[in-house]
């Protein structure tokens, strides 16, 4: 038997956990970002609980403005992620590993070999087959290189 | 602590079986071969169950635990799979339930205007966004650091200890906070007798002591618009200024980052 409010400050504690957890394991630039909002939303359910139990609405109005920063957040996050993005062709986070400070221990870059690299996990793709010749007014070499691609 | 953890089996055991769970549905080391993802699933889900059962019936009514238990269990189930998808627009859309089931709760807690903000807020514009953002980038289907998550022990075992200790504060000692009393509207002749009068110096102390327009009484109850509305342009004018500050800030600093045509396509 415990008050009804301290359920809902568990699943706040929760989420804020779950959160943490995506943030400090995922390497993709983007969930890390959502495991954030994530963290934000514990936050937000602990803060409305606790203004409920105080009798007040102080906590609603935190809640609005914690919705505010993370709506800046999301927006400015989305920026800068596609300005790294520009940059390294990647949203792996540790790409951006050399920012670390110089004392500190960076993290095992991977060697990348060919079952690194991406693989497509849609399989029903359909593929076009090669027809009809090759058209001669282009450049040759690329002709010829869209020729053995296609035939390989 | 002993104590509190024969006191408290079932947290434990719920509270390890979701660690598990996570640990199991993260994407681990060997990229090629996925371990069975039902499996991972059924964990945690069990984990989850003993964990929210384990905080017992609360004195509320049977609906109210109903629709607790079906958002709480929704909200935390749809976050650990956010968090261990290894597609990010599946993460995306788990994290969009998440969102709904965190409304929901801010229902039952009476706060349906910040639940409809919630959903206008995240699902209407930061998931569209980050889904955008996500098939901007991610043209060539999954990609390799995807499947593979850095540190997943350590920092799986380290959040589960800081939820660990939350849970021994939350559950164990009873949250004791002067709860204000909400006088059941007072009509001015009972405001003159005089024995109303102690009552109403305990209540006008209470309300002294924070921000007199956020509290809640008879008419007005906590969520009620008028009431948000009195607290957020009475007490936090200010701050609502510097909210809208904020907003605008972030809008003008999101156009100047984000990467201009003339500097080359994504």
């Amino acid at each position: 038997m415990i008050p009804d409010e301290q359920r809902f400050l568990l699943v706040g504690a929760g989420l804020f956990v779950l959160g943490a957890i995506g943030f400090m394991t995922r390497r993709n630039l983007i969930l890390m970002v959502l495991s954030a909002e994530l963290m934000l939303h514990g936050v937000s359910l602990t803060l409305v609980t606790f203004g409920r139990m105080h009798q007040t609405n102080e906590g609603q109005a935190f809640t609005i403005f914690t919705l505010t920063v993370a709506a800046c957040e999301a927006g400015l996050a989305l920026s800068l992620v596609l300005s790294l993005y520009r940059k390294s062709h990647s949203l792996d986070i540790q790409l951006w590993s050399e920012l670390r400070e110089t004392d500190m221990a960076g993290p095992k870059l991977e060697i990348r070999t060919l079952s690194d690299e991406p693989t497509s996990s849609y399989e029903d793709i359909p593929k076009l087959t090669p027809a009809g010749i090759v058209p001669k007014d282009q450049p040759r070499t690329t002709a010829t290189s869209a020729a053995t691609s296609t035939r390989t | 602590m002993m104590g509190w953890i024969q006191q408290h089996p079932m947290t434990i055991v719920g509270l390890v079986l979701w660690m598990i769970g996570i640990l199991w549905l993260m994407p681990g080391k060997n990229a090629t071969k996925p371990r069975p993802h039902m499996i991972g699933v059924l964990i945690t889900a069990v984990g989850l169950v003993t964990f929210c059962l384990s905080c017992g019936k609360a004195n509320s009514e049977l609906a109210d635990d109903v629709m607790f238990w079906t958002f709480g269990i929704g909200a935390l189930m749809s976050g650990v799979l956010m968090i261990t998808a290894r597609n990010p627009v599946y993460a995306a859309l788990w994290f969009a339930l998440a969102t709904l089931s965190t409304c929901g709760l801010f229902l039952l807690q009476h706060a349906p205007f910040l639940a409809a903000a919630t959903i206008i807020v995240y699902a209407g514009a930061v998931i569209v966004t980050f889904l955008f953002v996500i098939m901007l980038a991610q043209q060539s289907g999954a990609a390799g650091y995807d499947q593979k998550s850095s540190q997943s022990l350590l920092a799986t075992i380290s959040a589960f200890v800081l939820l660990g200790a939350l849970s021994v504060t939350l559950l164990s000692e009873k949250i004791d906070i002067e709860r204000p009393v909400i006088p059941v509207a007072v009509s001015n002749e009972a405001k003159d007798r005089s024995d109303q009068t102690n009552r109403t110096d305990l209540v006008e102390k209470a309300a002294l002591a924070g921000n007199l327009l956020s509290k809640a009484d008879a008419e007005h109850p906590v969520g009620n618009m008028k009431g948000l509305g009195k607290s957020l342009f009475g007490d936090y004018l200010f701050a609502v200024e510097l909210a809208g500050t904020l907003l605008l800030v972030a809008s003008i600093g999101a156009i100047a980052i984000a990467p201009r045509r003339e500097q080359g396509t994504l």
